[in-house]
């Protein structure tokens, strides 16, 4: 339970507390006008990071090599993995209803991390 | 002018996850009043000050924003770093604030204390109320801290601790104290005891 400040008034306090609060209720309604104070808190923060434009590109091409070069040191293996993937595939041919709860699951999960992720930053 | 539908959950997200300067924009917009005005009653009048104060308030809000756990309303968070601000300014420049603080309130003690008696009752509220500003001057920072937030902010005592980042029993001494010196200041004013 919040305890609000007039509980702590004592009745020898009374015309004190009232001279605070009607001092203070004067001024609460006062509305301060901006006068150029928004822009300036504004044209004082720092400037935005934004990454330069080359770095996305820097980024991609060297996703690239490295894909290339795991392919290139490990032929077998990529095409194995292929074949895992269509063997899986054709051998357990999925239904409607179980691709429908694989998109309900997949989009509680997502939903899920997102509030966590949201509550936590 | 920004939807005043968005609620500042809304614009703090999206300054949070997008860095929207206008979102910010808006925030500060719809609370600079306020802080400006919690920080010139902490200054005890300094409004230059008060708008430096305010303006290092806002960036700090800004740069911490991904802390704000919406633990209190963003405006008790604001006045949370505000007073913090004025605090630690306060201590920087103690000597000079004291100093001019003691001179001052000791030279107006005898005209604190003696309202116009023949005075209207409109008369007598506006002498009470400057003789008040002027006495508030007189108490320790954590004490006109401590009034500035429960009576012109209108938090209750577990606000004003969170905002003066202190236990509540220390808000409490705070207000009594404050009382107790607001009452030397204007025992004048106060009703004659039958």
């Amino acid at each position: 339970m919040s305890e609000r400040s007039p509980s702590m008034v004592e009745p020898v306090d009374d015309w004190l507390d009232a001279a605070l609060r009607a001092e203070a209720a004067d001024h609460r309604g006062d509305y301060l006008a901006d006068g150029g104070f928004t822009a300036r808190v504004v044209a004082g923060l720092p400037a935005p990071a934004t990454p330069p434009a080359w770095r996305k590109r820097a980024v991609m091409g060297i996703w690239a090599a490295a894909s290339v070069g795991i392919a290139l040191a490990l032929p077998g293996t990529s095409v194995d993995i292929a074949r895992e993937f269509v063997r899986i595939a054709v051998g357990h041919p999925v239904s409607l209803a179980q691709i429908a709860t694989g998109v309900v699951l997949l989009g509680i999960g997502s939903w899920t991390a997102a509030v966590w992720a949201l509550r936590r930053g | 002018m920004a939807q005043p539908d968005v609620t500042d959950a809304e614009l703090i997200a999206r300054v949070v996850v997008q860095d929207d300067r206008h979102a910010f924009s808006e925030l500060v917009r719809r609370h600079q009043s306020a802080v400006r005005a919690t920080l010139r009653r902490l200054t005890a009048g300094n409004h230059a000050l008060a708008d430096d104060l305010a303006q290092d308030t806002f960036m700090l809000a800004y740069r911490n924003l991904r802390s704000f756990r919406q633990e209190a309303r963003f405006s008790t968070w604001l006045f949370r770093i505000a007073t913090n601000a004025f605090l630690a300014d306060a201590r920087k420049r103690k000597e000079e604030l004291l100093g001019d603080g003691d001179a001052e309130v000791g030279a107006d003690d005898d005209e604190a204390g003696s309202p116009a008696s023949a005075a209207s009752d409109h008369t007598r509220g506006a002498t009470l109320r400057l003789d008040m500003e002027r006495a508030m001057k007189g108490l320790s920072d954590g004490e006109r801290a401590a009034i500035v937030q429960c009576y012109h902010n209108d938090l209750s005592h577990e606000e004003a601790a969170y905002v003066l980042n202190c236990p509540v029993g220390t808000v409490k001494t705070h207000i009594l104290r404050a009382k107790a010196k607001l009452k030397l200041q204007l025992g004048a004013w106060a009703p004659e005891q039958d």
